[in-house]
C-alpha cells in the first residue's frame, strides 16, 4: 500500500503525456494539479470516502491497452436505440471500429479534440476547464493535466438534435491495473435542444481500471438538455467523474442516473445557474452491495434569481457496502425567487451497510422556497405482507419490493432502450432474482 | 350435507398483549357466504387478519381448520396457494412495481402450488385484461404502480380483480364497501356476486348493512367485545340497521 503522496507522485509521472499542441493548456493544469493535494479524511468533502482502494495497488505502471476485440459482443444501450450515433471509448481510448458517428461529424455536431478544425478549437479554447473550478477539484485538474484528446459535441444556435448521441465507456479485463482518462465539452448554443446518453459498460469482471472522467457542459439561453447516465460497470473499477453543467437564462437541465457500486466511485454533479429562469432536474439512483463504496456529491450554485431544480436521489444499500449522498443547495445573495427542492431517500438492507447521508441548504437571499431532506428506512412490514397474502414468498416478495424502489427512478428515464438496458444489468445487480427479470418484460 | 371449509373453534387472540378475540367459533361451508358485523373495536379486521396470517397477532388458544388442516400453522403465503384471499381494507401502495407485474407474480405462485399450468405472459395479459374490463377497469390500469395513486374506488376494485385472477376458495372482505360511493360500491358487489358459486365461500366484514344489499348472505353474526354474540339469516343485518348495536349489547 503506498501513501497519498506516492498517489499524487504516480498521477503527476502520466501528466507528461503530449498535449494536443493548438490547446496548450498542460502547464497551467499541471501547476493547478502541483499545488492541490489529494484530498485525505480530513477533508471535508471526501470525509466518507477514503481513497484506499487508489493506493492499495499501483494503477500507473502499465500503458498497456485494451484490444478492441476484447470490446466486442458487449451489448450497449447504443444498439438498440435505433439511428442513435455513438463514439466508444475502450479504455479511455477512442475506438473507431466501434464508433459510429459520421452524420453527426459531418454536420460539425461531434469532433473528437484532435480532429477540430480552426472554429472548434476557438470553442474548446473558450470553455474547456471554465466550467470546472479545477482549483476545487483534484482529479478534473489531473484530467485536465494529461489531457490528449476529447469529444467536444457542439450544437449551434436554434439546432435540435432529433436522436439522441451516445458516449459508451468500455473497460476491458486486465490482469494488471490501468489508469485511463475521458473528456467531454458540450456546448449547446442558444434555443439548440439535445439529448445524451453516456453509458459505463465493462465488458466482463475483472477489469481493474482507475478511470477519471470529466464532462463539462454549457447551456446557453433557452438551450436544453436531457442528460441520461448509466454507470453498470464492472465492481474492480475506481471511477472519478466529475460532471459540471452551466446554465445561462431560460436553459433547462435534465439528468437520470443510475449507478452501480464498485470499490470506490465518486460522481461530482455541479450545477450553476447563471442567468435568470433556468430550471435543472436532477434524479438518481445508486445501487452499492458486497464492499461497495460509491460516494454522490452535489451541488446546485443558484447564483441568478428565478431559477428552479429539483434533485431526487435515492439509495440501495445492502452486505458490507457503504455509500455517502452529499447534496447541497446554495443560494447566493441575490438569487431571489429561487425554488430549490432536494431529497435523498434510502433503502438499507443490512446491519452491516453503512450510508452516510447530508442535505444541505446554505440560503442568502431572503424571498426563495426551499426544502431539503433525506430518509433511510427498511422494507415496509405492510407491503411485504399484501405480496404474501397473495401467493408470494417472502424472499420473492423483498426482491420485487427492492427491485420496484430502484425502479421507480427507471421508470423516469424517457428512453425505452435506455430502460431496458438498465433492467437486463439490473437483473445481474440482483443475479439471484433471474425468476423476477421475466416479470419485467411485461411492461411493454 | 357438505363437510364445513373452514371451522372455526374458541379462537383466542391478542395484539400487543391485549386480548382481541376472545373466544369466536364460526363454521363456513362450501358456497355459503357469512357477513360478520358489529361496532368499531369489536375484531371484525383482526379476525380477517388472524385468518389471513398477518404478523402481530398472537393465537392463545384455539383452532382453525380449513380443507381438514391447521390454518394457523401455514405461513401467509401458503395460505393463499391453499385458497385463503384477504381483500384489504387499506391495500398497499407499491410504486415501481407494476400492477401486472404483481398480477403476473401473484398467479404464477398460486397456480404453480395447485399443480396448474403456468400461464404465459401473453395468455396471462389476455385473462388479466378480461377481467379489468369485466370490473370496468381501463387496461392502463395494470401499468400502473400496485394501487399508486390509485382512487379508493380503484384499490378496492383492484382487490376484487386480484381476488377473480387467484379464484380462492375462502374470500375474506374487510371492509370492502368502506369508503366507496354507491357506483364504486356496485362494481364491487357485481365483482363479487359474479364469483359467487357452489363451491366459494365468502366472510364479508363490514360495518354497514349496505353493503348487504347488493352481496346478500346467508348468515349474518353479530361480533362485539371479541365474541359472536348475535347469529341469525339476512334479517338480522336489516334489524340491525334499524336498532344499531346497542340494542345487542
Amino acid at each position: 500500500m503506498i501513501s497519498v503522496e506516492e498517489l499524487k507522485q504516480q498521477l503527476e509521472s502520466t501528466l507528461n503525456q503530449e498535449t494536443l499542441a493548438w490547446l496548450n493548456v498542460s502547464d497551467d493544469a499541471r501547476a493547478l494539479f502541483q499545488k492541490g493535494s489529494l484530498p485525505t479524511r480530513k477533508t471535508e468533502q471526501w470525509k466518507y470516502s477514503p481513497l484506499t482502494p487508489l493506493l492499495k495497488q499501483s494503477y500507473f505502471e502499465t500503458q498497456e491497452l485494451g484490444s478492441p476485440g476484447d470490446a466486442n459482443g458487449l451489448s450497449t444501450s447504443a444498439d438498440a436505440i435505433q439511428n442513435t450515433q455513438r463514439l466508444v471509448f475502450v479504455d479511455g481510448q477512442f475506438n473507431r471500429e466501434l464508433s459510429d458517428y459520421k452524420g453527426l461529424e459531418q454536420q460539425g455536431l461531434v469532433s473528437l479534440f484532435s480532429e477540430c478544425n480552426e472554429q472548434q478549437q476557438q470553442l474548446v479554447k473558450q470553455h474547456l476547464g471554465r466550467v470546472c473550478p479545477l482549483d476545487q477539484h483534484i482529479f478534473a485538474s489531473a484530467n485536465y493535466a494529461a489531457l490528449n484528446e476529447g469529444v467536444l459535441i457542439h450544437v449551434p444556435a436554434n439546432q435540435v438534435v432529433e436522436t439522441p448521441i451516445c458516449l459508451v465507456y468500455l473497460t476491458t479485463p486486465s490482469e494488471t491495473p490501468r489508469h485511463h482518462n475521458t473528456r467531454i465539452l458540450v456546448v449547446a448554443e442558444t434555443s439548440s435542444q439535445l439529448s445524451l446518453i453516456e453509458q459505463y459498460s465493462s465488458s466482463g469482471q475483472q477489469a481493474h481500471h482507475f478511470h477519471n472522467h470529466l464532462c463539462e457542459v454549457v447551456l446557453s439561453a433557452n438551450a436544453k438538455l436531457l442528460h441520461l447516465r448509466a454507470q453498470v460497470e464492472d465492481e474492480q473499477i475506481c471511477l472519478v467523474n466529475g460532471l459540471h453543467v452551466e446554465q445561462a437564462q431560460d436553459s433547462h437541465y435534465e439528468q437520470h442516473a443510475i449507478a452501480f457500486g464498485s470499490q470506490l466511485k465518486r460522481n461530482d454533479v455541479i450545477v450553476t445557474f447563471k442567468g435568470n429562469n433556468a430550471y435543472s432536474k436532477l434524479n438518481g439512483v445508486f445501487l452499492t452491495k458486497h464492499q461497495q463504496h460509491l460516494d454522490n456529491h452535489l451541488v446546485l450554485e443558484h447564483a441568478a434569481p428565478h431559477c428552479n431544480s429539483d434533485t431526487t436521489y435515492k439509495g440501495f444499500i445492502t452486505d458490507k457496502s457503504k455509500a455517502v449522498f452529499d447534496g447541497r443547495i446554495h443560494i447566493h445573495p441575490h438569487a431571489q425567487k429561487t425554488e430549490a427542492h432536494l431529497n435523498n431517500k434510502n433503502l438499507l438492507l443490512s446491519n452491516q451497510a453503512e450510508l452516510n447521508t447530508k442535505p444541505e441548504l446554505e440560503i442568502y437571499a431572503d424571498d426563495v422556497k426551499c426544502s431539503h431532506g433525506a430518509s433511510i428506512g427498511q422494507l415496509d412490514a405492510n407491503s411485504l405482507f399484501y405480496f404474501q397474502s397473495r401467493g408470494i414468498d417472502k424472499a420473492s416478495a423483498e426482491a420485487m419490493l427492492c427491485l420496484g424502489f430502484v425502479n421507480e427512478m427507471v421508470e423516469l428515464f424517457p428512453n425505452p432502450a435506455m430502460r431496458s438496458f438498465i433492467t437486463e444489468n439490473l437483473g445481474r445487480f440482483f443475479n439471484d432474482v433471474d425468476k423476477l427479470k421475466s416479470l419485467w418484460s411485461l411492461e411493454s | 350435507m357438505s363437510q364445513p371449509i373452514l371451522i372455526v373453534k374458541d379462537l383466542v387472540a391478542e395484539v400487543d398483549g391485549k386480548t382481541i378475540l376472545n373466544g369466536i367459533s364460526l363454521e363456513v361451508k362450501p358456497g355459503e357466504v357469512h357477513a360478520i358485523m358489529g361496532p368499531n373495536g369489536s375484531g371484525k379486521s383482526t379476525l380477517a387478519n388472524v385468518l389471513s396470517g398477518r404478523d402481530g397477532y398472537t393465537v392463545k388458544s384455539g383452532e382453525v381448520s380449513f380443507k381438514g388442516q391447521n390454518l394457523l400453522d401455514l405461513d401467509p403465503e401458503v395460505r393463499a396457494r391453499e385458497g385463503v384471499f384477504l381483500a384489504f381494507q387499506y391495500p398497499v401502495e407499491i410504486p415501481g412495481v407494476s400492477n401486472m407485474q404483481f398480477l403476473k407474480a401473484s398467479v404464477d405462485a398460486v397456480r404453480q402450488h395447485r399443480g396448474q399450468e403456468e400461464l404465459d405472459a401473453p395468455g396471462f395479459m389476455k385473462l388479466a385484461r378480461e377481467k379489468c374490463k369485466s370490473l370496468n377497469l381501463k387496461p392502463e390500469f395494470l401499468k400502473r404502480g400496485v394501487n399508486e395513486g390509485f382512487s379508493g374506488g380503484e384499490k378496492k376494485r383492484n382487490e376484487i380483480l386480484q381476488m377473480a385472477l387467484l379464484e380462492p376458495s375462502l374470500a375474506l372482505l374487510d371492509e370492502t364497501d368502506s369508503g366507496l360511493d354507491i357506483d364504486a360500491l356496485q362494481v364491487a358487489a357485481e365483482g363479487v356476486n359474479a364469483l359467487r358459486d357452489h363451491e366459494r365461500s365468502f366472510i364479508l366484514v363490514t360495518h354497514y348493512q349496505r353493503l348487504l344489499n347488493y352481496i346478500v348472505p346467508d348468515y349474518v353474526h353479530v361480533l362485539a367485545g371479541g365474541k359472536i354474540v348475535k347469529s341469525g339469516g339476512r334479517e338480522l343485518a336489516l334489524e340491525l340497521e334499524d336498532k344499531g348495536y346497542s340494542w345487542i349489547q
